[in-house]
């Protein structure tokens, strides 16, 4: 069958150096800037960073959403159970979107078609990718609406989505995205518009539907605290690269990256002294009409090196399969990331 | 990347800041600025911001350039169509002609030698030809197109009756332009021939001296001799169908309508900022009644009671008919702004930066002048854009129906209005208004969409 | 629902009320003799006149016997035309001018949802720049420069044709109405078709069309079943509106192509002076276009469901 099943160490879904511009009035954006990451069956990745950086034009252009012109993919591959579904523009094709990827997005309200029943826009997935007639594709999809934990879901399948709230309009969200029990689930911050009670619930949501189907989750936030109850794995994105990339336990502590150190600086926790307020990152991320030739933190890090402005980081493997793009972990670079601890904890 | 070859311990020294973390390299916009760019980077908006500018100079400094009145009738050139200056040849008054008679000598079935007897004037054309043995009789057609080759000969303009009469004389209505003269035999039952001889004419404008004078061509005292080519009146885009120059109309019709065009939006506008922000701001009961009457005023067939209203205020003679035209139009089109105004204020006033500069001590005046004004005034600068092709196209409409300005004052709606009558033979009368109607009405919208799409601030910083 | 709509035609009749004192005491305000046109010659036939048209009593008394016969439905006898009740009239010319109306809103409609598809679609490609251009045409030139030009455009196509393909003016049958309601709809084609293709540009950016991509449907489910449903709602909400503007742009048209319909009756009286009949045709026009409203807002309720719950 599929690749990942022939081969268990086999990630489901490989993005190899994926470059994306948009033509804008003011010059060209370079958006992403060779991004790689790798997710697995039955794992999920978080993809991290700061608005802008670059999280969600990564993978709506994966999935062929952005708007081209003016967005445009200039390099690299995304293999999806080895297929390139970039280069070959396959994405396009039925099989891959709501079929083999299914994806959610950050604002339910308007994510929904305010003129057509909730269960038809379920059904309508299952008709076009599984050939389903109206009838079975409408009964497929008041059981998907209950598995997504929705009271009542016959009646509430013939409802239009105004009469839903929030946190619903996001369970039918993901139900027309699990309808057709996807290899990949592309959440793109699924709980940044809703309550906090509410995206709790959410996320147990998804734990447990991966649990059941063995989907591999790309989950895409700028709260580590959601990162910390969802992740297997994650990528610290920033300036529309990805920084530092591991497992939950290498970023969070034993980040490799001053950015991961900052943003986790930045977040209260616990631990957190009453009197200490929070540490702000100070400055903005560069501008990405001309990205600089070095390193992109180079302006906002308090570490930096006169090698970081002009030379760009080699990406350097600081534990096995934990990665940092940082001057840093060059042998000649006077501090060691065990200093770098300190100094934050200090 | 630029991953240099080698690198020294000093490239790993700690890097000197520049701290310029906050500097954009993108040059910051006010609102206005950002507006102001994207309506300049609109080629369609600045055009048409052109053309508007050179309407209103062709409205208002058009009588200084143009100077020829615009009621003035040209009666030797009515409807006539956009011609170069026409010139007049001065002759001798008209006098009567005997006539050319001689004896024939060919025989045939058409006459032959065809000829002019004298130059061809406006005054007269007199044709000779050579006699035909046993005709009775020559009939003679004039046509202005060729007769060719479908025997169209045209008007029949006389006989002359005996073979030996050989010549007529044409003095109806002579135009100054290309005419075809026939001549057809009649045989000895007195019955035409289907063979016929032809052949074009030139006609030139003449005039006698005192022809010339009462026309109004020259002056009484300006000395004339027979000969002589006068220029008459010119008329660069024609005549309407009252021989009343059309350029003159246009420029004294584009103070008509373009008045009634901009003057009545503003009033308007202004009327419906006032009523709209007494209502917005005031709020409460008389807010609802003023609304509710608001909505009576859209609620009126708007052509019906510009109609009953012109008629209301009635006409006096003499006057042109603008001012009532204005005031009903005022009348029945504010209540649109007004709507929109008070909208604007009861929108901006629970907007969050209202309320925490009210939390930071702002007085009303401050928050008027600060917030809802700057606020509000795009909306408004497009409304009255896009309220000026409608009130041009209301007063075009009115004149149409003959409820328009009153003659002889010029309005572009009115000059359609007369063009039509004569659509199909001179369309150069309906085609200029109409032409100059449609090109103010398309500016004003195309500089309205681009003035929407440049404060719209969801658009801002894109294309 | 029902409440909604009771509420709405009770305040259809409010507003009615209000155009008929409008109408009322504009025409009171015309200058001159109402009489003018009559044969006036002697007092006693003058008397007798202003007492059959109620002349001779108070302007109050006359507005309040004006309301009572309007709620009775009588607007009174033509001062011009001999004995013929207003009434009538109305009855005659106005199925004439519906039918016009009805023709044109339906070509506006259909033509402008159409052609502002077309234009999203092809937007920035040559068949949205060459409909763009045909239709800042259609709004920049004005009704009865379009009329003239159709009826034109006709007598060259039936003499190249050598026989009457459609007649140039007149009514009666299908074939009088083809040319003049395409003319009469053509201005708020080129409105709708403009709104159309905003309308779908926006929604070809939102978030919704953005899901149902991400789902995996075909270009053309993603067009009918999700952008067209949604971009033709505000075209609707600006029907009421547009048939306004359709049935006063009917005069023109009326004018141009001889048509007898209440448009023409209307400028024919006006010119006249015709007193019941301008008030009789204003009053009912605005009740008419008053109504139409309602039904549109009604309407649009039943295919918005946002709205149906209200």
């Amino acid at each position: 069958m599929t690749a990942s099943a022939a081969n268990p160490v086999a990630p489901v879904l490989d993005v190899k150096d994926l470059h994306v511009e948009f033509d804008t009035y003011g010059g060209i954006v370079k958006a992403v800037r060779g991004v790689s990451f790798d997710v697995h069956a039955g794992k999920t990745l978080a993809i991290v960073g700061e608005s802008g950086c670059g999280k969600s034009v990564t993978v709506q252009s994966i999935m062929g959403l952005i708007p081209m012109p003016p967005g445009r993919i200039t390099r690299g591959t995304a293999m999806l159970d080895g297929v390139d579904i970039v280069q070959q523009k396959i994405v396009n094709g039925r099989d891959i979107r709501g079929n083999r990827v299914g994806m959610i997005f950050q604002d339910p309200m308007s994510a929904l078609n305010p003129t057509m029943r909730v269960g038809d826009q379920i059904a309508e997935t299952l008709q076009v990718h599984r050939g389903y007639s109206k009838r079975q594709a409408f009964d497929r999809a008041v059981e998907v609406l209950t598995l997504a934990n929705i009271p009542e879901a016959d009646k509430r399948a013939r409802q239009y989505p105004f009469a839903f709230s929030g946190g619903m309009l996001q369970r039918a969200m993901i139900a027309i995205a699990i309808a057709c029990e996807p290899a990949v689930l592309i959440a793109d911050e699924p709980t940044t518009a809703l309550d906090v009670t509410i995206q709790a619930q959410i996320l147990d949501l998804l734990k447990d539907l991966q649990r059941r189907n063995g989907m591999a989750i790309v989950l895409i936030t700028h709260d580590l605290g959601v990162v910390a109850r969802m992740a297997d794995d994650v990528s610290v994105m920033y300036a529309g690269e990805i920084v530092e990339t591991g497992s939950v336990d290498d970023v969070f502590y034993r980040a490799a990256h001053p950015y991961t150190l900052g943003l986790k600086a930045a977040m209260p926790s616990s631990t957190t002294p009453k009197d200490q307020g929070l540490r702000p990152i100070e400055g903005t991320p560069p501008d990405l009409f001309a990205p600089p030739d070095g390193c992109g933190y180079f302006a906002r890090c308090p570490h930096a090196m006169r090698v970081c402005g002009p030379s760009h980081p080699p990406n350097v493997e600081v534990d096995p399969r934990h990665n940092a793009l940082c001057w840093l972990h060059h042998p000649d670079a006077p501090r060691t990331v065990s200093e770098l601890h300190r100094r934050v904890q200090a | 990347m630029s991953t240099p070859a080698h690198l020294t311990p000093a490239d790993f020294a700690p890097a000197v800041m520049e701290r310029h973390v906050h500097a954009i390299s993108r040059p910051s916009l006010s609102y206005w600025q950002d507006a102001v760019r994207r309506l300049r980077a609109n080629w369609r908006a600045m055009t048409s911001l052109g053309v508007v500018i050179g309407l209103c100079i062709f409205a208002v400094a058009g009588p200084w350039i143009w100077q020829v009145d615009p009621a003035a009738q040209d009666v030797d050139q009515i409807s006539q169509g956009p011609s170069l200056p026409a010139t007049a040849l001065i002759v001798e008054p008209g006098t009567a002609w005997a006539g050319v008679t001689k004896e024939p000598t060919a025989s045939g079935d058409v006459v032959a030698n065809l000829r002019l007897a004298e130059p061809a004037t406006t005054q007269t054309v007199r044709l000779t030809w050579e006699p035909v043995v046993g005709a009775t009789g020559y009939v003679v057609y004039r046509s202005i197109y060729d007769p060719a080759p479908d025997r169209a000969l045209g008007l029949p303009l006389g006989d002359s009756l005996g073979a030996n009469r050989v010549s007529y004389e044409d003095r109806l209505d002579l135009k100054p332009q290309r005419y075809w003269y026939s001549v057809v035999v009649l045989d000895a039952n007195g019955a035409e021939q289907q063979a016929y001889e032809t052949f074009s004419v030139d006609v030139v404008r003449a005039a006698s001296i005192e022809e010339a004078q009462a026309r109004g061509w020259t002056t009484q005292d300006a000395a004339l001799t027979v000969g002589t080519q006068l220029t008459l009146p010119f008329h660069p885009l024609g005549t309407d169908y009252l021989g009343r120059d059309m350029l003159a109309r246009l420029i004294y019709g584009a103070r008509v309508s373009l008045f009634i065009g901009v003057v009545a939006p503003i009033l308007f506008v202004l009327i419906g900022i006032v009523y709209g922000s007494i209502a917005g701001f005031v709020g409460g009961r008389l807010d609802q009644v003023l609304m509710r009457f608001a909505e009576f005023v859209i609620a009126l067939p708007f052509l019906l009671f510009m109609i009953l209203f012109k008629i209301a205020f009635g006409i006096g003679p003499g006057e042109s008919g603008v001012i009532p035209m204005l005031v009903a139009l005022v009348i029945l089109d504010w209540p649109p702004t007004a709507r929109l105004v008070r909208g604007q204020i009861l929108q901006i006033r629970q907007e969050g930066y209202v309320s925490a500069s009210q939390l930071l001590g702002a007085k009303t005046g401050y928050l008027v002048f600060r917030h809802m004004i700057p606020n509000t005034l795009g909306v408004i600068l497009v409304t009255l854009t896009f309220a000026v092709p409608s009130a041009i196209f209301t007063e075009a409409f009115l004149s149409f129906i003959g409820m328009g300005v009153a003659p002889p004052t010029p309005s572009w709606g009115s000059m359609a209005n007369d063009g039509i009558r004569t659509m199909l033979s001179h369309p150069h009368e309906l085609i200029f208004p109409a032409v100059l109607i449609s090109i103010a009405v398309l500016a004003f919208n195309l500089l309205g969409d681009g003035l929407r799409d440049a404060l719209d601030v969801r658009m801002r910083g894109r294309e | 629902m029902l409440a909604y709509t009771f509420k709405r035609l009770i305040q259809g009749v409010i507003t009615v009320w209000f155009i008929a004192t409008a109408t009322f005491f504009a025409m009171h305000a015309v200058p001159g003799d109402p009489l003018a046109n009559e044969r006036a010659t002697t007092e006693a036939i003058r008397k007798n006149l202003e007492a059959r048209y109620g002349l001779d009593r108070p302007v109050t008394e006359q507005y309040v016997l004006f309301l009572g016969n309007m709620m009775r439905g009588d607007f009174g006898i033509s001062f011009t035309q001999e004995n013929r009740r207003v009434n009538d009239i109305i009855r005659e010319s106005f199925p004439v001018s519906a039918t016009l109306g009805i023709l044109a809103v339906a070509f506006a409609a259909f033509g402008g949802v159409v052609w502002g598809a077309l234009t999203a679609i092809y937007r920035n490609r040559l068949p949205d720049l060459v409909i763009t251009f045909l239709v800042i045409l259609g709004i920049s030139v004005p009704g009865f420069v379009v009329a003239a030009l159709g009826q034109l455009a006709l007598v060259d196509i039936n003499a190249w044709l050598g026989f009457s393909l459609l007649p140039i003016a007149g009514w009666g049958s299908i074939r009088h109405m083809i040319v003049p309601s395409m003319v009469l709809g053509l201005g708020t084609m080129a409105y709708l078709t403009r709104l159309m293709r905003s309308s779908m540009l926006e929604i070809t950016n939102s978030d919704f069309i953005r899901t149902a991509r991400a789902k995996g449907l075909p270009p053309t489910r993603i067009f009918l079943k999700h952008q067209l449903r949604n971009a033709i709602l505000p075209v609707i909400t600006v029907l009421g509106p547009s048939i306004a503007a359709i049935t006063t742009g009917g005069f023109v048209v009326e004018l141009v192509f001889a048509i007898p319909g209440l448009g023409r009756s209307f400028v024919q009286s006006v010119q006249q002076l015709d007193y019941t009949v301008i008030m009789g045709t204003t009053v009912f026009y605005g009740a008419f276009l008053v109504f139409m409203v309602i039904v549109v807002d009604l309407l649009y309720g039943l295919i918005d469901p946002r709205v149906r719950l209200e």
